[in-house]
This record gives C-alpha cells, structure tokens and sequence, in this order.
C-alpha cells in the first residue's frame, strides 16, 4: 500500500493541480472549460464526468497498452473514451435529468476535451495502470477546480448565488440596490477569468512565465 | 432560401463556434501565432465541417434514430442506436481527418510542414465533433440546411483564429506584463472580442 | 510493436463486439430510469401551462410530487381525430405530437389534456408544436371552458439564443397570453399574434414579441397558429 502511494505517485497526483495544470499550463480541455462554467452545479458535475472518464480511460488504455496495435491506436483511444463518455452521459440522463439538459451538448465533448487524448498519448500509452490511473485523476482534478474557481466567480457575481442558495437575496443586498453583473452570465467573461486565474497562479510562480 | 441565409449568418456571427461556444479553443490558442498557419488550420476547418455534419446527419438520420432503420424492414421500426451517435460521430471525423491530411501531404507539403501536429488534432477539434451534435440537437429538416450550418460554422471559426492571429502578430511589439505574457493575455484578447461579437446578439436579419 | 494485419483486424472485430454490447447493456439498464424522466418533465410542463407544479423543484421527491399533483389535476384525456371526434383505445399521453403532424391531417390522433381546477372551473390543454430559429420550440396551450379564452401557456425550446429567443420559456413573456382570445368577435380563428414594438396589433389577440428575437417569436406564432388549427374542429363543436 505503501508503494502505492509513493512520493513519486502523490506527485503525480498534485503536480497538476498547479504547476502542470492541464488548463492553465498545458493549455488542454478548455473547449467545455469555458462554456459550462456559468452556474456551479453543472460545472461540478462536469469536472466529476471528466475526473471519471480520464482515470479510467487511462486505465484501460494502460492496461491494454502491450496489445494495441500501434496503426489503430487512435482509433482504439478514442473508442475507449467515446464509450466511457456515452456510459456517463447515460448515467447522467438517467439520474440528474436537469443538470444533464443543462449541460447539453458539452457531455458528448468530454470525448474531444484535448486532456483526455493528450494524457492517454503522453502518459498511459508509456505507463503502468495505476500510476496512470493517479495521472488521470490528478489532471482531472486540476481541471476540475479551474472549473469551480470560474463557475463560483460568474454565478456569485452573475447570478448573486453559490450552488443554487441566493447569498445576495438572504443578505438583502438586492433592497440596498445591488444589482447583479449580466456582463457575468455571458461568454467572454469566462475568458477573462481564466485570464485572471492564469496572471495570478504566474505572478506566484515566476518559472511559469513565458519567455519572450 | 431566406431560412437557409438566416441560418448562415446565424452561426458565422451570432453563434460563432469560437465567442459563443467555446469550441475547438485548444488549437485555437495554440496555432493562432502566426496568420499563415491561422488561414491554413481556419480552410481545413471549414473543408472537414462541410464534409462531416452532413455524412453525420445522414447517418443520424437513415441508421441511428428511432424508427430510421425502416428502409431495411419495418420490423426494425422500434430499434433506437441513437446511444451509439457520439461513437459514430467521431469515427466519421477521425476518417476523414485521415483522408484531409493525405490530400493535403500529396498536394501542399508546405503547408503540411507548418500545420505540423494540428491536423491529426482537428479529429479531437471540439468544433468538429461540436458541429455534429448541435447539428443532431437543432434537428434540421434536410441535409441541405446541415450543410448551410456546417458551412457557416467553419467560416465563422476561421474567421475568429484568423482575426487573432492577426491580433497576435500586433501584440509582439506591446509590453505585456511578465506573468500575462503569452497565454493569459492571449484569454483576455479573445474575451474582448467576444464581448466585441457579443454586438450581433441583436442583430435582425 | 507492429502488429500483422490479422492482428489488427481481429483486435479491432473484438473491440467493436465488446464495445458494442456494453454500450448496449448500459443503455437497456439506464433506459426506465431516463423515460421516467422523461414522462416526468413533461407533465411538469403540462401542469405549467394551467399554473399548477410550481414546487416540483423544492419538493422532496420531484418524481412523487410531479405523479401526485398531474393525477390529482389531469384526471381526463381525450384523443380527437382532425374532425374533432373523440376516438377511444389511445392514450392521450403517449401521443408524440411531432409524428402526428408528419402524418396526413386525415390520419392523425390529436391529443387533449382535460384539468380540474380546485374552483371547479374546467380548461383544456392542447399541445403545440414547432420551429424557432435554431431548433424546436414547442409548449401547451390552455383555454377556458368557452375554448375560446386562454387560461395559461408554457412554451420551451431546444436551442435558442439566450437572453433573446430563449425568453419564451420564462414567465414574463407567457404571463401576458391568459385571457387572449383566439376567435375575433365574427367567430373567425385569428389565433395569437407576437407583435414587434409598432407592428399593427388587436389588443386581445396579440402579445409583445422579444426585442431582438424576431424569428423565435414569428416561429412562435406559427407554431401557436398551426397546431391550434389542427384542433379547429373539436373547438368549434365545443365552444360555448
């Protein structure tokens, strides 16, 4: 068990949550990043799918690493990922209906969402199954809570709630004239707080700066 | 015909893939350096979605749906495959992202040298397999009008890489604050020109 | 590791057989738990349409309250054929509307939703069908006994713009529906209108259309006009 959660395997667990944070950093899965980030429920159901369907496509395609044929690897891959995908939208259609129709579209995208096909090519086809299975979760976690930090930001300024419960209403700011920001609900807000996220996380850590 | 150029310039501008969707952002960052490749990847872009979200409706249409299995026997009227459609879907793209990039090596090697690695990613382009299923969700009436959509949406995205390749060429010469450089001033761009698409929200055709 | 065609092709044959049957597997297992979801979401929107399910999302058991409170109101359905008789052996709830309208209008079973009030007062809630600007749009349409005056409307869509088409399905724009008429004053079906700001309009049979959002809303009144027509006949018989 020890072995199991080796110094070198807890690294691969945290390193993406910062310093190789496969949005910030790697520049991956930011297609459905952006767009489901405008209320908190659906973002969180969102980073559970992509956390879900990234470990365990790394696991299989680990595990069947040895076998694949390399010509068809792709092909394999995105099999792989497409039928963990449609189990989970199933899933999600059958037990959270609302959060499901709200995410629409973006579900069917965890197949094309670039963490995936890049972590399987970069680490699962060369690793074994249980570190690639920690690889999987860390870098959908470090997805995850970009996802989070943005949907917080746009629903409790956007929207003056956290998870659905109305802050703004229970504090009665709404009867002192605070309004809220519809700038928030719309697109391009999305990208500027990544943006933001992206200065801050760079101005903490200066070897992240890009040269010129 | 007025529907159909409706629907054009709907998804250029309005529902632009880029600004409104978010979609197809992972090389939309990463090639978006130089106006040269930007016009490259924006052209493949357009030519694999107009081949792509019509095939794909065809085969929603005639083999995945409930009930469209009725051409080969009626007795497969209550057969529904409709689960299958993303695997469908993404196979479709992945074949003929495969034959673009054969054209594209036979014809152009220039321009199969700078768009590098990029095109085997436009098969994983969330544009690419976005087109289709928006295109399953607004359930177009003919393949016609998933043609006309297809075509405005790859315009519309060629258009968006185009424009900040453009931007980026510019901002080489700015003095961006150290931690922006690069990728965080490159979000707070494409934010202020989707803010900027945001105009045609009103727009009336 | 290069494989031998055979190989791959053999991989690739189990591949899809696996594949294939998990998929298939999971998508039996899941099935009554997405059609319940299904049947629950639009009773919701039927009672909508006559004000009724309004705590669906705050109660307890969404599913038990949905069932407890569509039982309770809708304890009536018909289904009409295009000359407005009543044709028995259906049943009203499993009608898809968006076949029906495939069909000829000779052929096709029409369904009606009939609701209780607590007053006593009867409305009869008619579903409708059509296209916005990116998709479908679709909704419920109920009047008052004289079949005539409308009690409540609910409309949603599939895809349209928010903040401009996708209004429809909010209540400001379906508040100011109830007690429209859709016969003029010389019994001539005139249906809805959604009116744009200096368009022409009859007070009682117009409503304000979404700035910015023409083509929803034009697609509405189509809507609203089509598939009310389809009912013509099973409203003149029972007008009051």
């Amino acid at each position: 068990m020890s072995q199991m959660f080796s110094s070198k395997n807890l690294k691969l667990l945290t390193n993406p949550l910062n310093l190789e944070n496969p949005i910030t950093v790697q520049v991956l899965g930011i297609c459905s990043a952006l767009a489901v980030t405008v209320k908190m429920k659906p973002a969180f159901v969102m980073a559970l799918s992509v956390i879900i369907v990234t470990a365990f496509s790394n696991l299989i395609i680990s595990t069947l690493r040895k076998s694949i044929p390399v010509r068809i690897r792709i092909i394999v891959q995105l099999v792989v990922v497409a039928s963990l995908v449609i189990i989970v939208d199933q899933v999600l259609k059958a037990f959270v209906y609302d959060v499901s129709k709200q995410l629409s579209v973006f579900v069917g995208l965890i197949i094309t969402n670039c963490i995936l096909m890049g972590r399987l090519e970069a680490f699962a086809m060369a690793n074994k199954p249980w570190e690639s299975f920690i690889d999987g979760i860390g870098n959908g976690i470090g997805y995850g809570w970009i996802l989070i930090a943005v949907s917080f930001v746009r629903e409790f300024l956007g929207s003056g709630s956290v998870f659905g419960f109305p802050v703004m209403e229970k504090i009665g700011a709404y009867s002192i004239g605070y309004v809220n920001n519809g700038l928030m609900i719309m697109p391009p807000a999305a990208l500027i707080i990544v943006g933001v996220i992206i200065w801050i996380q760079r101005s903490r850590t200066k070897s992240l700066i890009e040269k010129e | 015909m007025e529907n159909h150029i409706n629907l054009f310039v709907s998804s250029v501008f309005v529902n632009n893939m880029v600004f409104a969707y978010f979609l197809g952002m992972c090389s939309y960052l990463a090639v978006s350096k130089t106006v040269k490749t930007a016009v490259g990847l924006g052209a493949a872009v357009i030519f694999v979605m107009i081949i792509t979200i019509p095939v794909n409706y065809l085969l929603e249409k005639y083999l995945l749906v409930e009930g469209a299995l009725t051409w080969i026997s009626p007795k497969l009227a209550e057969l529904d495959l409709s689960f299958l459609s993303f695997i469908m879907f993404i196979a479709v793209i992945a074949a003929i992202v495969q034959l673009v990039e054969m054209i594209v090596e036979r014809f152009s090697p220039s321009l199969y040298n700078s768009l590098g690695i990029f095109l085997p990613l436009i098969a994983v382009n969330c544009a690419i397999l976005g087109g289709a299923l928006f295109m399953q969700q607004k359930e177009f009436s003919t393949v016609w009008e998933s043609a006309t959509f297809a075509l405005g949406s790859g315009i519309g995205w060629a258009i968006a890489i185009i424009a900040l390749a453009a931007l980026r060429e510019k901002m080489k010469y700015s003095n961006v604050p150290a931690p922006l450089r690069g990728l965080g001033i490159t979000f707070i761009l494409v934010g202020l020109m989707a803010m900027a698409f945001m105009g045609f929200m009103g727009f009336k055709i | 590791m290069n494989k031998s065609n055979t190989y791959i092709f053999i991989y690739s044959t189990v591949m899809v057989v696996v594949v294939a049957s998990l998929l298939a597997m999971a998508s039996n297992v899941l099935k009554p738990f997405q059609e319940k979801n299904l049947e629950i979401a639009k009773k919701l929107e039927i009672l909508h349409s006559v004000d009724k399910g309004w705590d669906a999302s705050s109660a307890d058991s969404k599913n038990a309250y949905v069932d407890g409170e569509y039982a309770k109101y809708i304890a009536e359905t018909l289904v009409v054929n295009a000359s407005g008789d009543t044709i028995s052996g259906q049943d009203a709830f499993m009608v898809d509307l968006v076949k029906e309208m495939e069909k000829d209008s000779s052929a096709r079973s029409l369904p009606v939703f009939v609701c209780h009030q607590d007053n006593g007062g009867v409305n009869y809630i008619f579903p409708v069908q059509g296209k916005g600007l990116w998709g479908p749009i679709w909704g419920y349409v109920s009047l008052k006994e004289d079949m005539n005056t409308i009690a409540g409307v609910f409309f949603d869509h599939q895809g349209e713009t928010p903040g401009l088409g996708a209004e429809i399905n909010t209540l400001w724009f379906q508040k100011p529906f109830i007690g429209k008429k859709l016969f003029n004053a010389s019994s001539q079906f005139v249906a809805i209108k959604v009116a744009k700001t200096g368009e022409p309009r009859e007070a009682e049979h117009s409503v304000d259309a979404i700035s910015g959002g023409t083509i929803t809303s034009k697609g509405l009144q189509n809507t609203i006009f089509d598939s009310m027509q389809m009912y013509l006949p099973f409203l003149t018989k029972n007008k009051k």
